[in-house]
């Protein structure tokens, strides 16, 4: 069975972090994009195709959070994974409340990871065929309507 | 008479005659008197039965007045002495204050003055005592400042370390696995060394499992700002409790039981810190046991507190160590097993809840361990009326736990 690899963007001012995590993942069969900054997860959004973003929430300049908002505010479709420290939960919540698909603390277990990513690419895919059917509906009345 | 409020006065006289009627005199006014009639025999007195004030003589054969006062303050100094000198003796007088006596008369005294100098004397001494007593309640409570300050900047530097070190953790997690992924692979099968590779890569592994229980452990007592408090019903706590030792338990052969209480207790408090405790205390039971051993759980209310007690048949904690299981990285258990951090930990969190641990055990018999806690925490922040996402925010903690203190 072929299955279909996820494309993920990972955000982490850590290099190495990111670098190990992307090889991983890679080597798991996903698609997997590496930048160290908000500003540069935003500028690859715009361009590429993402299904998941895993976000660190801690992160010098722009933060997690305003980058989650961000993502958000500009495509909200795209899921977002958050990474946190221990005993953050609240920012964890907060970030829930803004939309992310879920949370996970660093060091993460892998296994928890990759249900999670899996979890949060089939909600992209609901989410997705939702707006899908919505449209087509929109459509048909519009047509409708002109004859 | 009072005895309570009477003076205790030692005469040390060396004239029989002399000390015995004025003993009888100075009785009298409210006064216990005990005598000696020799300095040596004044200090053997004092040893058994402390005097307020002592009335000494300071010419006696042996030792002196004015040597056993100098002794006298020396190994008394909550007892006054006033010194008698012989008529053309000012000298000695002098000699006396300056070596701390609180004044002296001279021969022949008259009653209703040397009364009046024994009560000075014996408010004067009072004072020293009381002074002396506030002096050590203020040492104690600094001390004490010292060390809760010392420990609120401990946590703080903790909490930093943790958070530095879980970073270079996650990346060696990172690549670990990579290596770990790439070893399963088909072509490397058959690489030299495969075997040996994987087997040091489950160390690394092993070592990073061991590293984030203790920094988890740090970040629990460095006393998070984002304290979350909530309403919660204690029942349902423990069942999460229950639920997430039940690996380690089963594991171990141990059944972990909850007590049954028959009315349901609610309460206002943080309680992802508060789980975290009762996993640190259900998985020190555990721990405690051979197979087949049991942990109960429950709790019950008291005195507008809810006390949580976890009891185990384990193999209870010697004497010697009782004084030590609070302290930081104290621990019984083989190298790389216990952080020593869950019983520190946990006592800190349960403080700052405004509660308070208790220990009973005997060595073979078990260990109980009950927490106490008010009902309404000290911090009332505004709750959410957002029902979903509390019990979201409950999910969540409930993984985020996964593992904390429990392994
Ligand atoms: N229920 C118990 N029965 C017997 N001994 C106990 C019990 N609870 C604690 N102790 C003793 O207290 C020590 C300190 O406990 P603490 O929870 O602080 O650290 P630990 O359990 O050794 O390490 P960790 O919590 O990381 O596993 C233990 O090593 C053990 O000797
Ligand atoms: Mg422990």
């Amino acid at each position: 069975m072929v299955r279909v690899p996820i494309n993920i963007l990972v955000v982490d001012d850590e290099e190495d972090f990111v670098e190990m995590f992307s090889m991983r993942l890679e080597e798991m069969g996903e698609i997997v994009k590496g930048v160290h900054s908000g500003q540069e997860c935003l500028d690859i959004l715009a361009q590429a195709d993402v299904d998941v973003v895993i976000l660190d929430i801690k992160m010098p300049g722009m933060d997690g959070i305003e980058t989650l908002r961000e993502i958000k505010r500009r495509n909200p479709i795209v899921e977002v994974i958050l990474l946190t420290g221990h005993g953050t939960t609240d920012t964890a919540v907060e970030g829930m409340k803004l939309g992310a698909f879920d949370y996970l603390n660093k060091p993460a277990d892998f296994r928890e990871l990759m249900e999670k990513l899996e979890g949060a690419r089939k909600r992209k895919a609901e989410q997705e065929e939702r707006i899908r059917k919505a449209e087509s509906r929109t459509l048909m009345r519009k047509t409708g309507n002109l004859f | 008479m009072n005895n309570e409020k009477a003076i205790k006065l030692l005469l040390v006289d060396d004239e029989d005659a002399f000390r015995q009627a004025l003993a009888k005199r100075l009785g009298r006014r409210e006064m216990d008197v005990f005598q000696a009639s020799t300095g040596e025999e004044a200090l053997e007195v004092l040893k058994a039965t402390p005097a307020n004030v002592v009335v000494m003589d300071v010419k006696m054969p042996g030792m002196g007045g004015l040597d056993a006062l100098s002794r006298i303050r020396h190994e008394h100094p909550g007892t006054e002495v006033i010194l008698l000198t012989g008529q053309a003796a000012v000298e000695d007088g002098i000699t006396g204050i300056r070596s701390g006596a609180f004044d002296y008369l001279q021969k022949p005294v008259e009653t209703e003055n040397l009364v009046n100098k024994i009560r000075q004397a014996f408010d004067k001494g009072k004072h020293r005592t009381d002074l002396a007593k506030e002096a050590e309640m203020r040492e104690s409570l600094e001390r004490q400042m010292a060390t809760a300050e010392r420990l609120a900047s401990l946590g703080t530097l903790a909490a930093g370390v943790a958070h530095e070190i879980n970073n270079p953790l996650a990346i060696i997690a990172e690549a670990a696995g990579y290596m770990r992924l790439l070893l399963k692979k088909e072509e490397c099968a058959t690489i030299p060394f495969h075997d040996q590779l994987e087997k040091a890569l489950g160390k690394i592994e092993k070592s990073v499992g061991r590293a984030k229980r203790t920094t988890m452990q740090l970040l629990g007592f460095a006393g998070q700002p984002d304290a979350v408090y909530r309403e919660i019903e204690l029942d349902d706590l423990v069942e999460e409790v229950i639920l997430l030792v039940s690996g380690q338990a089963s594991g171990m052969g141990v059944t972990v039981i909850k007590e049954q209480n028959p009315c349901p207790i609610i309460l206002w408090t943080d309680p992802h810190r508060l789980r975290q405790v009762l996993i640190n205390l259900v998985s020190n039971g555990i721990a405690a046991c051979d197979r087949g051993g049991r942990v109960f759980i429950g709790s019950a209310f008291s005195e507008g507190m809810a006390v949580i007690h976890v009891r185990d048949t384990g193999h209870g904690i010697p004497k010697e160590n009782m004084d030590r299981i609070f302290e930081p990285f104290f621990t019984t258990k083989p190298p790389g097993q216990g952080t020593g951090l869950g019983l520190f930990v946990s006592l800190d969190i349960i403080k700052r809840l405004g509660g308070a641990i208790q220990v009973e055990s005997k060595v073979g018999q078990g260990a109980c361990f009950r927490v106490s806690v008010p009902r309404r925490g000290k911090a009332c922040p505004e709750v959410s009326n957002d029902i979903d996402w509390r019990d979201k925010a409950r999910e969540l903690e409930r993984r985020d736990n996964h593992g904390a203190g429990a392994h």
